[in-house]
């Protein structure tokens, strides 16, 4: 498993990872997976004693991951890594991290490329819409720049 | 996975696809390679057009070829599709006569 | 150069935004060709650019915001067509335009072109939200009461490259109207908005959603009847974030935001967007004054001026001329400056391809642009072309010069003014030609003195359930269908888009394609041979129901 990391978070490996429905029962998961029909709204209990939430995209076209992660930082202000695995394309890499996302796993195949994540990292200097990262003003109007 | 093949008497099949590069209509001939005039594509019938279905999708990134798929003619000359679709796919919009595949160079 | 009329003007920052795009693009397709992408990963990016795969070659739609453009964007569209394409362009009912003849291995050259004159081809297609749609007589209509066009420019700019709303169940299209008169289909959106004047100079807008046509034809619930400037686009992320999260991903024909507001109510969902406000940081999307005014501030105002006599002067003309006053009568539409009027220019000519435009017709379009209505263009959700703001007394100097590039048809509105999708002759999803059965029926009713004797009458063509040529809201629609590789034709009556709207009702059988155009003729006869003074089509089938329009379609002579 290689990890690439989105932003200034450092990506940590856990032993434990368990499904939302054993969180329950397992009090030393420190870290838990969500399927992308799962409700992040569920984890609320459970928030301060986790460390890391795995977002598991089935493929790359099932948006509901972005949602989640927005809903985790945004409404739970869950402030612990977020991470993305699964079938995730290096064309989403800001998407993932304007939405909150800290770090990915790399798909094995030739999207799994660090430079690929790395480019779409910085491929586009403003964006017209705010999101979960500090930013400000670019100009008049919508657009914004992360505030560094 | 592959749908059972039901062909009319004096009908066969031809594979075609979409060139990656220009989008074009292609057919597939026996030697292999791919045609945008459907009068070079080989004439299958089911068994054959199954064995070929694979290995052209197997080869279609190689081809430079998109959605790889066999459809039912005529086994007339030239071969002529028996859907509406797949003959104006084979000759071009029928709104456009100048543009008809078999004119062009 | 100055700032134009009718759409936001870009900066720097907006110009190195689509570079940005174009060399993401870019890479996108070296990818594709070197086999990192497969084609079911590259389908969805290259669609979110509007590079479709037909039947025939690859399609680009080219997004017009809002429907206008100007000038010198038009002349690029038709340098476009006549370069890489093959000398023409056929515009859409989302008010865009898409080229039928494009190599991939062209896109990229051709978006940098785009680019030189600030357009590009941004979520034309794609699971993520469209180009925005508007009113087309927008600051021009005199019964308008908000002008939408800064309003639809904030909706671009906040709904390009969303992060979160990039990849949605299914794709999703949004209309802003700010007139009484919908003219927009607002209730045949996943959003519809009217926007009218509120308190303090701002206004209000009332929010319908869950509207669509294509299989499952809904018309729009109001979700919200007054929303605040300021919480507009806190309103659209709540709704669209209850849509990403719990719309269907199982099968792609119950994925539209329709089928979930169906299957749990308008109050379920309204009740599921106030939660999300509820959690979200609504100083954090609040849309505020200055962003709004910004924005205002790069829309150019047309300094009206017109002598006093213009109105004489173009009354004198229609006068002296019956066909120019026929032109004006269906082609025209009430300015709110009483020296000007609105021009609608027909894409439809008796017997031609509805939507279509010639590279020259295209270039010659920007020339009366520039001559009769400040470089500024419109195009219609009808497939027409709009001159907003035309002298009046400067009217007929237009009119003489449609008509030597041919697009001078008296018909705008009538019968000969037919909606239809590319259909069979080019669409991968197509089952039936809609172009042929369009041109025969133009050809029918070619003589625009039967086409005004009729009067109000739309006739909406679809080559497959989809519905691009909107057949469920054509006064009388068309559904194209394929029967055992055979084209037969489905009708509808009475269905409409406007102020309001409904769905159309399905007559009967299926027809075959060699019947179809005969029994819209007796459709057409029916309603002639029992109309009362005054009445349209869609009155006079309101008073008779649809019965005798039944027995006349599938009477068999």
């Amino acid at each position: 498993m290689r990890l690439f990391e989105l932003g200034e978070r450092s990506a940590q490996v856990h032993d434990v990872l368990v499904t939302l429905a054993e969180l329950a029962e397992r009090d030393d998961a420190r870290a838990v997976l969500l399927e992308s029909a799962d409700d992040p709204a569920l984890l609320k209990p459970y928030l301060n004693r986790l460390d890391l939430v795995v977002l598991r995209f089935p493929v790359f076209r099932d948006g509901r991951g972005f949602t989640q992660a927005r809903e985790l930082r945004e409404y739970l202000r869950f402030s612990g890594e977020i991470r993305a695995e699964g079938h995730i394309l290096p064309d989403q890499a800001a998407f993932l991290r304007r939405c909150g996302v800290d770090s990915v796993v790399l798909p094995k195949d030739g999207n799994g490329d660090p430079a690929l994540w790395e480019k779409q990292l910085r491929q586009f200097p403003v964006a017209y819409q705010r999101s979960v990262l500090p930013e400000r003003s670019v100009g008049p109007g919508l657009r914004v720049e992360e505030a560094s | 996975m592959k749908r059972p093949v039901r062909l009319e008497p004096g009908q066969k099949l031809v594979l075609t696809a979409n060139r990656l590069l220009d989008g074009r209509t292609v057919w597939w001939g026996a030697d292999g390679t791919w045609d945008s005039h459907i009068g070079r594509a080989a004439i299958l019938d089911a068994d054959e057009a199954e064995v070929a279905l694979l290995r052209a999708t197997e080869q279609a990134q190689r081809d430079g070829v998109v959605g790889v798929y066999d459809t039912a003619v005529q086994d007339v000359v030239p071969p002529e599709p028996v859907t509406v679709r797949e003959k104006i796919r084979a000759h071009g919009p029928t709104v456009h006569p100048e543009f008809a595949v078999e004119t062009e160079q | 150069m100055s700032i134009p009329v009718g759409h936001y003007q870009y900066d720097r920052i907006d110009r190195d935004f689509l570079q940005a795009r174009i060399a993401e693009f870019e890479g996108q397709v070296n990818r594709r060709l070197d086999g990192t992408l497969s084609e079911d990963e590259f389908k969805p990016l290259r669609l979110m650019n509007g590079l479709y795969l037909q039947l025939h070659a690859y399609m680009l739609r080219v997004a017009i915001p809002y429907g206008i453009l100007d000038s010198r964007q038009l002349r690029k569209l038709g340098e476009i067509a006549r370069r890489y394409d093959r000398d023409y362009g056929h515009f859409t009912t989302r008010q865009n335009i898409q080229f039928n003849w494009i190599r991939l291995e062209d896109t990229p050259a051709i978006l940098r072109e785009l680019a030189e004159v600030d357009m590009h081809a941004i979520q034309t297609s794609g699971n993520c939200i469209r180009n925005v749609t508007a009113d087309e007589y927008a600051g021009a209509a005199a019964d308008e009461l908000v002008d939408p066009r800064v309003h639809a420019e904030i909706l671009r700019q906040w709904s390009t490259l969303h992060p979160e709303f990039t990849f949605l169940p299914r794709k999703f299209k949004i209309a802003i109207s700010g007139s009484p008169n919908d003219r927009v289909a607002a209730r045949f959106h996943d959003i519809g908005i009217l926007a009218r004047p509120g308190e303090a100079g701002a206004p209000v807008f009332r929010i319908f959603v869950g509207g669509g046509l294509g299989r499952t034809p809904v018309i729009g619930e109001e979700l919200f009847d007054s929303v605040r400037e300021e919480h507009l686009l806190a309103t659209l992320e709540a709704i669209l974030r209850v849509y990403n999260a719990h719309g269907r991903r199982d099968n792609i024909y119950k994925a539209r935001i329709k089928i979930l507001v169906q299957a749990i109510g308008v109050e379920a969902y309204r009740e599921a967007v106030e939660a999300e406000l509820a959690q979200m940081d609504l100083e954090r999307y609040r849309l505020t004054p200055e962003a709004v005014a910004a924005i205002r501030a790069r829309f150019a105002v047309p300094l009206l001026e017109a002598p006093a006599d213009a109105d004489a002067v173009l009354a004198q003309q229609r006068r002296d001329d019956p066909l120019f006053d026929r032109w004006v009568r269906s082609n025209t539409h009430v300015h709110r400056d009483p020296g000007h009027i609105i021009a609608t220019i027909s894409l439809k000519p008796g017997g031609g391809i509805p939507g279509d435009a010639t590279s020259a017709q295209i270039a010659r379009l920007a020339d009366l642009a520039d001559a009769y209505s400040f470089g500024e263009i419109r195009i219609t959700h009808l497939q027409n072309v709009v001159l907003g703001h035309v002298r009046k007394d400067r009217l007929r100097d237009l009119w003489l010069g449609l008509a030597e590039v041919g697009l001078a048809e008296a018909n705008i509105g009538l019968i000969g003014d037919i909606v239809a999708c590319p259909g069979l002759d080019y669409c991968a999803l197509a089952n039936a030609r809609s172009i042929p059965i369009a041109q025969k029926l133009g050809a029918r009713f070619a003589d625009t003195a039967l086409q005004a004797e009729i009067g109000a009458l739309r006739i909406n063509i679809s080559g497959c359930i989809n519905a691009c040529g909107h057949h469920h809201a054509g006064h009388i629609g068309l559904l194209g269908v394929d029967k055992r590789g055979e084209e037969f034709f489905q009708l509808t009556v009475g269905g409409r888009a406007e102020n309001g709207a409904a769905i159309g009702t399905i007559l009967g059988a299926a027809l075959p394609e060699d019947e179809t155009v005969d029994a819209i003729a007796r459709l057409v006869d029916c309603y002639l041979g029992r109309r009362e003074s005054g009445e349209t089509f869609l009155d006079t089938l309101t008073r008779l129901g649809h019965e005798p329009f039944r027995e006349a379609a599938y009477e068999t002579v």
